[in-house]
C-alpha cells in the first residue's frame, strides 16, 4: 500500500511541476468558465445588449410620432445606476436633409454597420387620428437586415417598443382598460419563480470538461511518454507490478481531479455566484464515476496509440466532438439524426445529465438505466481493450 | 534562390508527412462547421421555435389562440397539464412553454437555453401584448411594415457561420505555422543546423509562409466546396478579393504567430498559447453569437481582435454580407502589413540557435 501511495504522490508532484499540464488542468477550465459566464451569464440583461439603430421622423409636428421618438429616446438613455441604453440611436441633425440621412443609414444597414432603421412616414399623426375613428391604421417602416442575427434581435425589441406605444395610445383613448389586462409572468424550470443562472448550468459542465481532458490527454500522455523514455522499464525491474502501478496512478489522478474540482468550484461559486451544492453522496458518486470513465478512456487511447504524439493526436480528434456533442456547455437541441447518434454513444452526455439532475439543474433527459450503463460499458470496454493491447514497455 | 526553393521543397515534404497536422488543417474546419453550426445555429432568432402550451382554462381561449396564430412561424404543441408541459420543456421537446389558467399567462423557460431564451422572451412579450388587446377587442393603432434592407438575399445562419469558420481556420493555421513549427525545429535542433549554413533567417520564414499559404488556400477551398456540395449553401465569391484576403490574412496571422515563437521556447507551450488565443477569439469574435449580446467590455475587446475583422472580411468576399470596400481594404492591407513588417524584424530573433 505504501508503494501505491508513493506512486500516487509522485504522479501528482510530476503533473504539478509540468507547466503545460498545470495549464490544461487548472488554468484552461477556469479561463473557459470565465469567458462563457461573462458572455452568456446575463444574455439580454440590462446593460448587456446594445444595438445601433436609426430613427427618421418624416412627419411634421409632435403628437404620436413624437411619442414614438420619445419612447426610443428613453431606450437609448443609460438606465439609472450606470450602464448603457439598449439602443444607440442615430437621428438626423437639425437642418439635415432627412432623405440624404436615410440613404446614408440604409447603406450602413445593408453593410452591417447598423441593426435597424425605423421610419415614421409623413402624415403619420393625421393617419393615426383617422385610425382611431375607424379608418385604416398607419404603419411605421422597419428596415432590417434579415441576414444579420443582431438585426433580427433588434427588430424584436423595436416591435416591443411599438407595442408599448400602441398600448399607451389605446389606454389614453379609452380603448384599453389597464385594469382588465391579464398578468404575465415568467417561470424557469428547475427553480420555480427564481431564475437559475447560466453559471449553475455551466459549472457542472466545466467540472466534467476538466475531468474529461485530464483523462483524455493526461492518462495517455503520461503512460506513453513514460513508456517511451523508459521510465516504466525502470519500475518493472523493481518489485512493482502493473496492477499496483495502475492503482497508484489512479489514486494520483483522482487527487489531481479533486484539486481541479476545488479550483473550478471556488471560482464558479465566489467569482460568478453559482449556488450549487456538490456536497451530496449521489453527486460525489457521479463525479467519481466520471473520473473513472475518463481515466479508462485515457487507457483505451494509450492502448491504441503507438507513440505519445499518436496518443495526443487521437485525443485531439476526439476532444472537441465529444465535449460539444454532450451538452457540457450548451443544451443539445435540433441536431440531425447522425449527430444525435454520436450524442447517444458519448459517455459524457450521460455523465453530465446525471450530474445536473443530481445537482437539481433541470431534470435528466437521458433514460435512468442508460445513465449508469453507458459509462460502465465504456469502462468495461476500455479495460478489456487496454488489458489486451496496452504495452507497458518499449519493444526490445 | 536555389537555397530558397530547396527550403520550400523540404518544408512541403515536412508538411505533407505530418498527417495529423494536415488532418487538423483540412478536416477540422468541417468538424467545427458541423458541430457548432447545428448546436449554435440561429442564435437570436426564433423562426422555428416550438411553444408548448397547457391551456387549463377555456376563458378567452379564442383570443389566446388567435394571438398564438399571429405570433409568426412558431409550432404550437398542446399539453394537457402543467406537469406534462414542464416535463417536455425539461426534455427539450419544446423550446418554451405557456400556461393559461384563466387568470394569468405564465411563460416557462429552460435557463440552460442561453442561445434562444432572449428570442423566446421577445416572442412571449408579443403574444402577451396581442392577447391583451384581442380579449378587449382592441386593435393596435400603429402597424409595423417590416422591410428587408439587406443588400444580399437572405441565406440563413449557416451561410454566415461558414466564412467565420474559414477565417478561424486561417487564424489557427497562421498562428501555429510559425509558433509551433519553428519552436519544434528549435527543440529538435534542426534550426541550429540550418543556421550554420548560409541560409538567411528570413528565407526560412518565407519558405514556411509559402507552404502554409498553399495549404491554407487548399483547405479554405475544400471547406467552401464541402459547404456547397454537402450542406447546399450558396456563396457569391469575389475570387480576386478572396485570394488576396486569404493570402494577406495567412501572412498577417503568421506574423502574429512569430510573436508567440519569440515569447516561448517549447513547441508545446507555443501550441498552448496559440490554442488559447484562438479559442478566446473564436468565442468573442461574433462567429457563433452576435457581438451585440455581449457585455460592453467584451464588445470593446471583440472589436480589438483580428478574428472579428477577418470573419467580417471573409463574409464579404464570399458574398454573404456587405461591407464598406474601404474597410475591406483596410483589413486586408493591415494584415498584410503586419506580416510584412513583423517577419523581417522578428526573424533574426526567432530563427537563432537554442538558448540552452
Amino acid at each position: 500500500m505504501k508503494g501505491i501511495l508513493l506512486l500516487s504522490r509522485a504522479h501528482i508532484a510530476i503533473s504539478l511541476r509540468e507547466r503545460v499540464t498545470l495549464f490544461w488542468f487548472l488554468v484552461f477550465p477556469i479561463l473557459l468558465l470565465s469567458i462563457l459566464a461573462l458572455i452568456f451569464g446575463n444574455t439580454g440583461g440590462e446593460g448587456n445588449v446594445r444595438f445601433d439603430i436609426a430613427l427618421v421622423n418624416e412627419d411634421s409636428g409632435d403628437g404620436f410620432s413624437g411619442m414614438i421618438e420619445r419612447a426610443f429616446g428613453e431606450m437609448a438613455t443609460p438606465a439609472e445606476g450606470g450602464g448603457e441604453g439598449i439602443f444607440s440611436l442615430a437621428i438626423p441633425r437639425s437642418g439635415q436633409d432627412r432623405g440624404a440621412f436615410l440613404e446614408e443609414e440604409m447603406e450602413r444597414l445593408s453593410r452591417g454597420g447598423l441593426a435597424a432603421i425605423l421610419v415614421i412616414p409623413a402624415g403619420f399623426n393625421d393617419d393615426l387620428i383617422g385610425a382611431l375613428t375607424g379608418e385604416e391604421r398607419p404603419a411605421v417602416d422597419l428596415y432590417l437586415n434579415r441576414n444579420d442575427p443582431g438585426s433580427r434581435m433588434a427588430g424584436g425589441i423595436i416591435d416591443q417598443v411599438i407595442a408599448g406605444v400602441n398600448r399607451e395610445i389605446l389606454i389614453r383613448s379609452g380603448r384599453l382598460d389597464p385594469e382588465g389586462e391579464v398578468e404575465t409572468k415568467a417561470g424557469w424550470i428547475g427553480d420555480g419563480e427564481e431564475r437559475p443562472g447560466y453559471i449553475d448550468f455551466l459549472l457542472p459542465g466545466i467540472v466534467l470538461m476538466g475531468f474529461f481532458t485530464a483523462g483524455l490527454f493526461g492518462v495517455p500522455g503520461t503512460i506513453l511518454y513514460s513508456r517511451d523514455v523508459k521510465i516504466l522499464r525502470r519500475y518493472w525491474v523493481s518489485p512493482l507490478t502493473v496492477p499496483r502501478y495502475v492503482a497508484g496512478f489512479a489514486i494520483g489522478h483522482i487527487g489531481l481531479c479533486t484539486l481541479q474540482f476545488g479550483a473550478v468550484y471556488t471560482i464558479g461559486r465566489y467569482a460568478f455566484g453559482a449556488r450549487l451544492d456538490f456536497a451530496r453522496v449521489d453527486v460525489a458518486l457521479v463525479l467519481l464515476l466520471s473520473v473513472a470513465t475518463f481515466m479508462a478512456f485515457g487507457f483505451l487511447i494509450a492502448s491504441i496509440a503507438r507513440t505519445p504524439n499518436g496518443g495526443m493526436a487521437i485525443a485531439n480528434i476526439l476532444n472537441m466532438p465529444m465535449m460539444f456533442l454532450s451538452g457540457l456547455f450548451f443544451p443539445i437541441t435540433g441536431l440531425p439524426l447522425f449527430l444525435l447518434a454520436l450524442v447517444y454513444v458519448n459517455p459524457v452526455s450521460y455523465l453530465i445529465d446525471s450530474l445536473r439532475a443530481g445537482l437539481g439543474v433541470g431534470t435528466a433527459v437521458m433514460p435512468g438505466s442508460l445513465r449508469l450503463a453507458v459509462p460502465l460499458g465504456w469502462i468495461a470496454l476500455s479495460i478489456a481493450v487496454a488489458g489486451m493491447r496496452l504495452r507497458w514497455d518499449v519493444e526490445r | 534562390m536555389r537555397g530558397l526553393s530547396s527550403l520550400i521543397a523540404s518544408e512541403l515534404k515536412i508538411t505533407l508527412r505530418d498527417r495529423m497536422g494536415l488532418f487538423f488543417t483540412l478536416i477540422f474546419p468541417l468538424i467545427f462547421i458541423l458541430i457548432f453550426g447545428f448546436l449554435m445555429g440561429g442564435f437570436g432568432g426564433a423562426d422555428s421555435a416550438a411553444l408548448g402550451t397547457a391551456l387549463l382554462s377555456e376563458r378567452d381561449i379564442g383570443s389566446l389562440q388567435e394571438a398564438l396564430k399571429d405570433a409568426g412561424a412558431i409550432e404550437v404543441v398542446p399539453f394537457a397539464t402543467e406537469e406534462e408541459l414542464s416535463d417536455a420543456l425539461s426534455k427539450r421537446k419544446v423550446d418554451f412553454g405557456l400556461l393559461w389558467d384563466g387568470e394569468e399567462l405564465r411563460f416557462l423557460y429552460d435557463p440552460a437555453r442561453v442561445e434562444g431564451n432572449y428570442a423566446f422572451q421577445q416572442l412571449a412579450r408579443g403574444i402577451s401584448a396581442e392577447f391583451n388587446l384581442l380579449r378587449q377587442g382592441a386593435v393596435p393603432p400603429i402597424g409595423i411594415r417590416e422591410i428587408d434592407a439587406g443588400g444580399i438575399e437572405t441565406k440563413g445562419w449557416f451561410n454566415l457561420v461558414v466564412p467565420g469558420i474559414i477565417a478561424f481556420s486561417i487564424l489557427s493555421a497562421g498562428l501555429f505555422a510559425v509558433s509551433g513549427h519553428i519552436t519544434a525545429m528549435k527543440e529538435r535542433r534542426i534550426l541550429d543546423r540550418l543556421i550554420v549554413t548560409p541560409m538567411r533567417p528570413v528565407s526560412l520564414l518565407v519558405a514556411v509562409a509559402a507552404v502554409r499559404l498553399a495549404i491554407v488556400y487548399f483547405s479554405t477551398l475544400i471547406t467552401l466546396g464541402v459547404s456547397i456540395l454537402i450542406f447546399g449553401l450558396a456563396f457569391r465569391v469575389d475570387w480576386a478579393g478572396y485570394f488576396l484576403f486569404v493570402g494577406s490574412a495567412t501572412i498577417g496571422t503568421m506574423g502574429l504567430g512569430t510573436i508567440i515563437a519569440l515569447l516561448v521556447r517549447r513547441p508545446a507551450s507555443a501550441s498552448n498559447l496559440a490554442n488559447v488565443l484562438a479559442m478566446i477569439m473564436l468565442f468573442l469574435s461574433g462567429i457563433y453569437f452576435p457581438i451585440e449580446v455581449m457585455p460592453p467590455f467584451l464588445r470593446a475587446l471583440s472589436q480589438g481582435l483580428p478574428l472579428t475583422h477577418m470573419a467580417d472580411a471573409m463574409r464579404y468576399v464570399t458574398g454573404v454580407t456587405e461591407m464598406e470596400p474601404v474597410r475591406f481594404w483596410a483589413i486586408t492591407l493591415s494584415l498584410l502589413g503586419i506580416g510584412i513588417v513583423l517577419f523581417p524584424i522578428l526573424s533574426r530573433y526567432v530563427v537563432r540557435p537554442s538558448r540552452s
